[in-house]
Parts: C-alpha cells; sequence; structure tokens
C-alpha cells in the first residue's frame, strides 16, 4: 500500500536566544541576538501507511512533541521533508489542517468562554461538515464519549476528562484521515484512561483513521499500538512492531508466587536449582522470579516451585513496557542503537 | 461521509473554500465575538462612568482655559477651534475610541508567549482574518452596550455640538469604521511583535499610552507646533482619531474629506499587507513556547 505519511531526513534546530531583559534589551535582541543552537529532532525518517496506529515514545524533551509539530504544520523544520497524502503541511497549512485532527493533551481546541456546542457548530463552519455527517457524528459521540449533555456546559466548566472526551470529538468532527494525538490521557484517572482508550480503538475500526499517538503512558501504547517508534534525543531508536521491540531488548518475565508459609528466597532458588531463574523477596509471604521465556519455560519453573512448596497464588507477568523502553534507552546510550 | 476528505489512494483531496463560505465563516467570528462580549457586559457599565469622568476632566480644562484667554482679551480660538469646538472635539474623540478600541496586540502577544497559537495554526482558517472578524463582533457590541449609553450621557451633559449637517455625521460614522479596521491591523502587527520579543509587556503599555496621544484623543494635534504636526502627518494614528473628529466638526470637506478618507483606506491597505507578511515571517519560523 501506498504510505499516507512519508518523513524524511526530518531535522528541527532550535535556536536559543540567550535574551538581554527589557524593552531595550528586547530591542538588541531584535538586531544582534545572542544565540545557540540545539538539535531538538535529528535525521528523523519513516512511513505510516492508511489506518495504521503508531505510538511515538521517548522521554521528555526527546523530540516527539517538535516532530508532532512539524508533522501538524505548526513548525517548519531546519531540514528534510514532510509529505502527507501530497501535501506539505507548513507549506499547504490551510489545505492540510482540512484534512487532520490534532488533540494536544495539555491544551483544548475548544472556546474558553462558549458553551461546548458553540465550538462544536463553529467547528462544522471551519471544515464544512454537511448536516447530515454532524448529526450523525455528534450521535456516534454521544455513543461513545457521552458527549450529549456536556454539550450545554461552558468548556471551562468541564473536568480534565469531560473536556479530554470533548476535545476528542471536536479533533474527529470533520472525520480527518489522519489523527494526531499528543499526550491524550495526561492527568486521567484510570476509568478516564479506559474510555479514552475504547473510544479510539472503536473509532479507528469504524472510519480507518491513520493515528500517531505520543505520550508517556506506555498503557496506551501497549493496548492501542502494534507498531512503535522510539525517539530519544532527537534520534529514532526503534521502529517496528511491539511484540518485535520485546524480542529484541528480551522477554524477561516474572513470577510472581505467594508461599503459604514464609521461606528464604535461597530456598526457592534451590528449588529451581540450575535453571537462569533471578529470585527475590516482595512482601510478606511473596517472591518474584524473573527469567528469560527463550531460555527457560514459565510451566518448568512453577512446577519445580510447586512440588517443593505449597503455594498460595502464581502470576505470571510480561516485562513492562517501560523496561523495554528503559533497556532501548539504555543500549542507545551505550552506542548500540538503531 | 463530508465532502472533500476522503481522496482517491493515499492522497489527501484538494480543498479550498468558496468565496461564500468563507464570508460565512467570518460571519460566524463576528457572531460568537458579540455573543461573547454580551455575556461580559457587567463590566462596561462602569466603563461608562470612567469615560464621562474622562470628558468631565478635559471639558473643565478647556473651559478655564479658553475663559483665561478671553480675560486677557486673547481670541476665543485656539488652533482653530472655539471652545464649544473644542469641547465636541474631545467628547467626540472619547466616543470615538469607545468603538474602535480592542485588546488585539494583547490577545495576540498571549497566544504567542503562552503558546496557545499552536491551537490556531492546526485549524483551516487565517488567524488575522479571524482576529478581524472578532474585532468586528467586538465592535458591535461596543456601539450598542457601549458607544451608546456613553453618547446618551456625555452629548447632553457637556452640550456637544451637533454635526453640522447629516452627510458630515455619515462620513464621521465611515471614518470611525476605517479607525477601527487601521486599529485592529496596527494591534496585530504590535502583537506579532511578541513573536521576537520575550517580554512584550513594556512594548504594550507603550502602546496604550501613546496610541492615544498620537490618534490625538488626549490633545488635538493643533495644540501642537508645526514641526509635530508635519510629522505626526506621516504616521496612521492621526487616521485613527483626528481624522474622524475632523470630519464630524465640519473641518475636513469637500477634495479634504476625500483625502482623508482615502489617507485612511491607504492606512487600512499599508497595515493590513504589513500584519500579514509578518505574521507569515514570524508563523514560518516558529517556536512554540511550552511544549
Amino acid at each position: 500500500m501506498e504510505p499516507l505519511i512519508r518523513v524524511e531526513g526530518l531535522c528541527k534546530d532550535y535556536r536559543l536566544v540567550d535574551r538581554r531583559e527589557g524593552v531595550s534589551g528586547g530591542l538588541k535582541d531584535l538586531v544582534r541576538p545572542r544565540r545557540r543552537l540545539l538539535r531538538a529532532v535529528d535525521d528523523v525518517s519513516f512511513t505510516i501507511e492508511p489506518g495504521e496506529m503508531v505510538g511515538y515514545i521517548g522521554a521528555n524533551g526527546a523530540g516527539k512533541s517538535t516532530t508532532i509539530k512539524m508533522l501538524t504544520g505548526i513548525l517548519t523544520p531546519s531540514a528534510g521533508t514532510v509529505e502527507v497524502g501530497g501535501l506539505v503541511p507548513w507549506r499547504q497549512r490551510q489545505q492540510y489542517t482540512r484534512h487532520i485532527g490534532v488533540v494536544f493533551g495539555q491544551r483544548t481546541q475548544l472556546w474558553w468562554d462558549l458553551a461546548v456546542v458553540e465550538s462544536f457548530r463553529l467547528l462544522k463552519k471551519i471544515y464544512e461538515v454537511d448536516d447530515a455527517t454532524y448529526e450523525r457524528q455528534m450521535a456516534l459521540f454521544d455513543e461513545l464519549l457521552e458527549t450529549g449533555k456536556l454539550l450545554s456546559q461552558p468548556v471551562r466548566k468541564l473536568s480534565l476528562g469531560q473536556r479530554m472526551r470533548c476535545d476528542l470529538a471536536a479533533a474527529l468532527l470533520h472525520r480527518p484521515r489522519v489523527l494526531f494525538l499528543d499526550e491524550p490521557t495526561i492527568g486521567l484517572d484510570v476509568v478516564a484512561k479506559e474510555n479514552i482508550r475504547g473510544f479510539l480503538r472503536d473509532i479507528r475500526q469504524r472510519d480507518g483513521v491513520t493515528v500517531i499517538l505520543t505520550t508517556h503512558d506506555l498503557g496506551d501504547i501497549e493496548q492501542l499500538c502494534r507498531r512503535v517508534i522510539i525517539i530519544d534525543q532527537g534520534r529514532v531508536h526503534f521502529d517496528g512492531e511491539l511484540a518485535d521491540l520485546r524480542r529484541r531488548v528480551g522477554q524477561t518475565v516474572s513470577l510472581s508466587v505467594e508461599l503459604r508459609e514464609p521461606a528464604g528466597s535461597d530456598e526457592l532458588a534451590a528449588a529451581t536449582g540450575a535453571l537462569p531463574v533471578a529470585w527475590e523477596a516482595a512482601s510478606g509471604l511473596r517472591h518474584v522470579a524473573r527469567f528469560n521465556r527463550a531460555e527457560v519455560r514459565a510451566a518448568e519453573v512453577i512446577r519445580l516451585v510447586v512440588n517443593d512448596r505449597q503455594v498460595q497464588d502464581l502470576h505470571l507477568a510480561e516485562q513492562p513496557i517501560e523496561h523495554v523502553v528503559r533497556e532501548i534507552y539504555r543500549q542507545a546510550a551505550a552506542g548500540g542503537g538503531a | 461521509m463530508s465532502a472533500g476528505t476522503i481522496g482517491p489512494g493515499a492522497l489527501l483531496a484538494p480543498w479550498r473554500r468558496t468565496p461564500l463560505a468563507t464570508l460565512g465563516l467570518y460571519g460566524h467570528f463576528v457572531r460568537l465575538a458579540f455573543l461573547k462580549f454580551l455575556a461580559y457586559r457587567l463590566r462596561y457599565y462602569t466603563g461608562v462612568v470612567s469615560y464621562t469622568v474622562f470628558v468631565a476632566g478635559h471639558y473643565y480644562l478647556y473651559l478655564a482655559l479658553y475663559a483665561g484667554r478671553a480675560a486677557e482679551g486673547l481670541p476665543a480660538q485656539i488652533g482653530g477651534l472655539t471652545v464649544r469646538e473644542m469641547v465636541t472635539y474631545v467628547a467626540v474623540s472619547w466616543i470615538g475610541r469607545s468603538l474602535y478600541f480592542n485588546n488585539i496586540s494583547r490577545d495576540l502577544a498571549r497566544m504567542v508567549t503562552e503558546g496557545e497559537i499552536a491551537m490556531h495554526l492546526i485549524k483551516p482558517f487565517h488567524l488575522q482574518s479571524v482576529m478581524m472578524a472578532e474585532a468586528v463582533g467586538e465592535a458591535g457590541f461596543r456601539l450598542l452596550m457601549f458607544t451608546l449609553p456613553i453618547m446618551v450621557v456625555v452629548a447632553p451633559l457637556f452640550g456637544v455640538g451637533a454635526p453640522v449637517d447629516a452627510a458630515a455625521l455619515g462620513w464621521t460614522l465611515v471614518s470611525f469604521t476605517l479607525s477601527l479596521v487601521i486599529y485592529s491591523q496596527l494591534g496585530f502587527l504590535v502583537g506579532c511583535l511578541a513573536f521576537v520579543m520575550k517580554n512584550i509587556q513594556g512594548v504594550l503599555r507603550a502602546q496604550m499610552v501613546g496610541m492615544d496621544f498620537l490618534t490625538g484623543v488626549i490633545v488635538p494635534f493643533t495644540f501642537f507646533p508645526g514641526w509635530f504636526q508635519s510629522v505626526v502627518a506621516w504616521l496612521p494614528f492621526q487616521c485613527i482619531g483626528y481624522v474622524p473628529v475632523m470630519i464630524y466638526l465640519g473641518k475636513r470637506q469637500g477634495a479634504d474629506l476625500a483625502q482623508g478618507l482615502l489617507l485612511q483606506v491607504g492606512w487600512a491597505l499599508v497595515l493590513g499587507v504589513a500584519a500579514r507578511l509578518v505574521w507569515r515571517r514570524a508563523t514560518r519560523r516558529l517556536t512554540v513556547q511550552g511544549g
């Protein structure tokens, strides 16, 4: 399939200006600013096909928001190209923004002083959404996000979760081809996060919208994205399937065991004998075993433990994605990056 | 399926807003701004009082000044204005200011420094046009809820002179409408300075104070020395305050009137185009603050 989004050699340098103070300082800065360069995005390339949902992750200041801002046409790159469906975001801004939806978790695109419904009516005009589509979309948002009862309220009176639901709806009213989500679940509680994730899965299935998602919350990625791009210090360090990422870092799993009677971790280690398993006491009667699935079968570890001890409860968990990403960062820092 | 969204294959369909739809969209912004200000109308009741106080202050100042001159046997005109014309000048200046005043420069500067500008750049519209439309909506609100009440209070209180004829009144209204355009474009241009300046508060404050002086609202230009008048004649500010008031007083008629209005149109265009160019340049090299 033809890619919808093509990013090639994308760079963004920020000219940091060491400012002088005050109005006269400002005027001096106009004439002769004291500048230094910071490369926030460094030679980033990738392509995204229609309908993909891609997680774009990185630590604070890794360059992910800057990339999103170039993809949405807010920022002009210092070098490189971006083409989305044949358009260059920052050059054909009016044409381009017609086709995209954007949610910045930290800001709202709703008109602060107005009732929510006024923002939707305005967006209907801005994007020239016809009446039938408008009605259908509003009904859909009410069904999936329960926005109906929020419509008459002024935006400034909404809770963060309510506002985020309305912002998502606002970004999708015109049925955009591409949806950019920058930290869409930031600051939300668990239930609100779940609602938003459920909505995103639904809407993607219905509309086939292409989604690029940046987040701190790796739960978002695990539940929504098959593909992830990891960026650190402006460079791409991994681009591929989430499953590959786990494989590449190693498939460490943790087995949590709760015993009926107290025992030392060394006793459990003795029970698993020659297997390469690291035991660690957790709390009270709980112990955690970590091992690589490629080397050790979980069933074997469980069998040995159950034969040796009275076991109350068992829990097997994949290594959380945080660890996986941290491992990628570590490899990158050690010069072993992609 | 909304028209134009889905293009063939992986291409985004070309799209352009028709002139009629453009008018409808920016008309919608006019309406929204009107409604927004209507919601905050209580704020403006106190404004009626402060404008009346401004005019009263000038009123008594000029009465004393003219009386003093009369006592010394000097001519009853200063800078070509009689005392009654002077009072009218002051009142009409402030009434006009109550109409064309807005906070575009401050609002735009805040959007830029707080990074809110990003939310406007991801929308298929032109922010300059949106802000102009909002200025029109705000002016509509001001006219009804602010300027008219001020007129009703100020005119009888200080014996403000009627316009010389109906045509003068009509041209004054046209002229103040152009003042609004010039004032707003200038405000947008000043607001754009926030793209290059870290602290724009000083500029905004200077604009607030300097504008009322340079537009001729505080003191009519005819009071100033010749060289100052010729400098001011080259600046856009006199087109905001001085020109419409002189039309009202009948001091600009015939060719003079046409010249005044043309000058206003000229400045409106020059500032509008300048603001558009500056905006373009600024957004091309934009650094959005706040992540």
